[in-house]
């Protein structure tokens, strides 16, 4: 069955969620790592149980009853490494979501230097900025100790100096802080990460490590031009982690099975959507995007750059810092039918209550998602405010998130996406069904040969690939004609009209190939039209036209609104 | 899998432990009687501080030079004007300090003076006996009587006496139901819609308010409130379920603790309404696995709010009407009507049955 690829064929991944824990099974068949099934099991962090083990045991139990294999012994202790492949795994690796937000504060030489960049750096984790600090900051240095006391964090970022710029002044902030660590008992200091210039590394060692815990990071901003967060998120990761083991019961029991730390979701999350931006198209981008309970992480990366944010707002536990920014009308423009104002609110706040609860009506779910479409859509503005997005031209785009992979069908899933993001040109929508992403990103460290054969495999659900279209034409009236021909030969046709969603076949896992006649102006973002065909993959949806327009503007008018809304909620040609 | 189990229990013996959020001085001891709003601990908690900088200032070349003429060590209390640092000699140069206070710590030539704190003090939230004391942090609090936990809290504490009749726990909160004979009392009612009850109830003053629900439009005003206001269903109009409805009714006239800290499910602290009695009760079950012939409540989507019977637990996964599939339960409520309902929307309220029918 299996072939030694490496010594490890068969690796459990375990993902501590806010809601969930899932064990993910990924071993070798026929000479390639494969997907192969997930358990999963409310997390028990919190209350009743206040101890991971619980619902690590119950999702492996899961696992368990659906892949018929054993993984635990008679005393529910994990078999490791295992026995001749029908019993236990070889290789256990564990990333983590669950918990509030760890307290940070920064500090940094300049506002618009390598303050914004450590201010990046923490943005990018499931991290509180709780106050900044730098050389430009006009309050006294007794009121900046005073708002540093107040912000109690748990972890310092000390950013600043590119690699042979300000020495001097990096020493006076180290002094200062050092000062300031005083105000703390010593068992309440923050730990510290150094991020600057790495001239000035050993000094602010010196200085700091007598005070508290200290850390020294590549420099991210090396020089003024450029930032580099790659190697400081991740050994940022490292404290968050150690914060978490400390207050999660159970986490070190269950880490003493792995050889590496457990991950932050966000960390490997970020390492295949890099992975991946290397692999694609280098000219446009690949879009990531996780709907967590707490959090939305949203991730980028082409060729060279990549960016990460993870937002405090989410399906969950993050539902009420999004309402507290939302008002009805955010929602409100995206419901297919007319509900009121507090039939609305009432639905989410109750769910800020129960952030584990359900949507059972059609209503709840309708519910549901015109709010995962705000939080798209607050997501994209996000990305294009405090992370440096100029297109939103990607190549694909891969979505996860319960709110999404339980929506009822693919199509709501799509449109759900599509009005959310609202990206230009020819993108492939994929979707991370199982939850397994950040677990292949955090595989990649030591095995990097899993998340490149998972990803080639059927693990994730291809929704389709769709060609935004932007015309001026008059809604309905004809502004393209597509000629698709598929691998095995057929051939389908379809007219576009302008303003809507339409379709044509093509299976998840079929090619064709795409050939473009404008009938009106118009532009395809990237895309000469009509010149060449154009290779596109299939997805349960098929090959999808979106002629809506970017941005797109939804009638004022509720009566016409609806009427939309309901025209977009299937293919305009079935 | 054990599942929180939310109290609506006429009798138990409750145990809490009070802890300030950093160490401080714990001001009771084992055995000793406690009122709602007693103290068990308290502690200061800095809040301002000055440097006084003594190398600068006397235009020293280095800070051990600057240390050296500083006659003060970390933890001195020093009065305003009183001297930190001298130069000596015949026409020596002084520096005082600029206001009282503590010295936290002489470092680089500077003097670091902590001026201000405040204080932080932690409550019993209601009456009982110490038990058991925590180092430096608080103690764990005991006693009998009733217990009912809510969904959200606008952050404060109070106490008094309860006045509710039946009718009123059944209708919305509003500006005519309240009058200056509810001074100084905690009050129910099913729901609130208007800003202007939560106002009115302010100025009589009440001592606080059990809402069944509230509308999310009004959660700024309640928290502006200078009473503790309690939800116990949530958001929107529904009404106290029956099992905590007949539980306050029977406690009319008695002297109630309200604890409306907001639901943190992180740490699991929630709201709670507490009523000390004579009585002895059992120690809280605080979770079960769910079972058939639980006492549930429904607390999500449709049937928000009604409390019912766990009949069935459904084998593998239910479709939902929307298309969904998930692990469900049925349950019969009090009208005979039954619906599958899934695990997460519905919170286990009575393990032992205690209220058949």
């Amino acid at each position: 069955m299996a072939t030694l690829l490496t010594d490890v064929n068969s690796v459990l991944g375990l993902e501590i969620g806010s809601v969930q824990t899932r064990a993910v099974l990924f071993d070798v068949v026929e000479e390639a790592y494969q997907f192969l099934a997930s358990g999963s099991a409310p997390t028990t962090c919190g209350e009743p149980t206040f101890d991971v083990m619980p619902g690590v045991i119950a999702a492996i139990r899961d696992l368990q009853e659906i892949t018929g294999r054993f993984f635990l012994d008679l005393n529910n202790k994990l078999i490791i490494p295992s026995h001749g492949g029908v019993e236990g795994v070889d290789r256990l690796l564990i990333t983590l979501s669950w918990g509030p937000d760890v307290d940070v504060v920064t500090y940094g030489l300049l506002n618009e230097l390598s303050l914004e960049t450590a201010n990046r750096l923490a943005r990018s984790l499931p991290l509180n900025i709780a106050d900044s600090f730098s050389i430009n900051d006009r309050r006294s240095t007794q009121v900046q100790m005073d708002a540093l006391l107040a912000a109690k964090p748990r972890i310092l970022i000390f950013a600043g100096g590119s690699d042979r710029g300000a020495t001097r002044t990096v020493s006076r902030i180290a002094g200062k802080i050092a000062t300031s660590l005083h105000l703390f008992k010593a068992e309440d200091r923050p730990k510290v990460l150094f991020c600057g210039n790495r001239a000035m590394a050993r000094r602010v060692k010196e200085v700091l490590e007598k005070e508290t815990t200290y850390a020294s990071t590549t420099n991210i901003r090396p020089e003024i031009e450029n930032e580099d967060l790659i190697q400081a998120s991740f050994d940022l990761n490292q404290l968050v982690i150690d914060e978490k083991m400390h207050s999660i019961n159970g986490l070190e029991r269950i880490a003493a099975f792995s050889n590496e730390k457990p991950q932050l979701t966000g960390i490997g999350f970020q390492r295949v959507i890099r992975f991946l931006g290397k692999q694609y198209d280098p000219l446009r981008k690949v879009l990531g995007i996780d709907l967590g309970s707490a959090h939305v992480t949203a991730s980028y990366a082409g060729y060279q750059e990549s960016q990460q944010i993870t937002l405090p707002i989410g399906t969950g536990y993050g539902l009420e810092k999004a309402l507290e920014q939302s008002k009805f009308s955010d929602f409100e423009k995206w419901l297919p039918e007319a509900l009121s104002e507090s039939q609305v609110m009432d639905y989410l706040w109750q769910k800020t209550l129960f952030p584990n609860s359900l949507p059972v009506s059609e209503t709840d779910l309708m519910i549901e998602l015109a709010y995962a479409r705000h939080l798209l859509c607050m997501t994209m503005r996000e990305l294009e405010q405090h992370a440096d997005l100029v297109s939103r031209s990607f190549e694909p785009i891969l979505v996860g998130g319960s709110i999404l992979t339980h929506a009822a069908t693919p199509w709501q899933m799509l449109t759900t996406l599509l009005d959310g993001i609202q990206p230009v040109g020819i993108s492939p929508l994929v979707v991370d069904k199982h939850g397994i992403l950040s677990l292949l990103g955090a595989a990649a460290k030591t095995n990097p040969l899993l998340p490149v054969q998972v990803l080639e495999s059927t693990a994730f659900i291809s929704l389709a690939t769709v060609v935004s279209v932007e015309s001026k034409g008059k809604p309905g009236t004809v502004i393209l004609k597509a000629r698709l021909q598929t691998v095995s030969g057929k051939v389908r046709e379809l007219v576009v009209k302008q303003g809507e969603l339409s379709s044509l076949p093509l299976a998840f896992g079929e090619t064709g190939m795409l050939l473009l006649k404008p009938e009106a102006k118009l532009s395809i973002s990237d895309i000469e039209v009509g010149k060449d065909p154009i290779k596109v993959r299939g997805g349960v949806c098929g090959l999808v036209f979106d002629t809506r327009g970017r941005p797109l503007e939804l009638p004022k008018d509720q009566i016409h609104r609806l009427a939309m809304l309901d025209r977009w909620s299937k293919p305009a040609n079935q | 899998m054990q599942n929180p189990v939310t109290q609506i229990n006429p009798l138990v013996k409750i145990r809490r432990n009070r802890v300030l959020p950093v160490a401080g001085m714990v001001l009771v001891r084992v055995g000793q009687k406690v009122a709602p709003g007693e103290i068990l601990a308290e502690t200061l908690i800095p809040t301002k501080h000055v440097i006084v900088d003594v190398l600068n200032t006397l235009g020293l070349k280095n800070a051990d030079e600057a240390e050296k003429l500083i006659d003060r060590q970390a933890g001195d209390l020093v009065d305003k004007h009183d001297i930190i640092a001298e130069t000596g000699g015949l026409f020596s140069r002084v520096i005082r300090a600029p206001m009282p206070g503590k010295i936290i710590s002489i470092k680089n030539g500077q003097v670091l003076l902590e001026v201000e704190s405040r204080k932080v003090v932690v409550q019993s939230g209601y009456a009982g006996q110490v038990v058991e004391i925590l180092n430096d942090r608080g103690a764990v609090v005991e006693t009998n009587g009733t217990l009912i936990q809510g969904v959200w809290g606008n952050g404060l504490i109070g106490f008094g006496p309860f006045i509710v009749d039946s009718q009123s726990i059944d209708q919305e909160l509003t500006p005519a139901s309240l009058s200056l004979n509810t001074r100084g009392t905690i009050l129910a009612a099913s729901w609130c819609e208007q800003e202007e009850s939560l106002n009115l109830a302010g100025s009589i003053p009440i001592a606080g308010l059990v809402l069944g629900s509230m509308s999310p439009r009004l959660i700024p005003c309640a928290l502006k409130q200078n009473y503790p206001i309690l939800l116990l269903e949530g958001f929107g109009r529904v009404a106290i379920n029956d099992q905590a409805k007949n539980v306050l009714i029977a406690s009319e006239q008695k002297e109630m603790s309200l604890n409306a800290v907001k639901w943190d499910h992180y740490s699991g602290i929630r709201p709670e309404i507490s009523i000390a009695l004579q009585s002895s009760g059992a120690l809280e079950v605080e979770s079960a696995e769910f079972a058939e012939g639980q006492k549930v409540r429904v607390h999500s989507s449709a049937y928000a709010g009604k409390t019912g019977v766990l009949t069935v637990i459904n084998p593998g996964k239910t479709t939902l009407p929307n298309g969904l599939r998930t692990a469900t339960a049925s349950v019969l409520f009090q009208n005979n009507e039954k619906t599958v309902v899934p695990f997460s929307n519905f919170d286990i309220i009575d393990v032992e049955d205690r209220f058949p029918g």
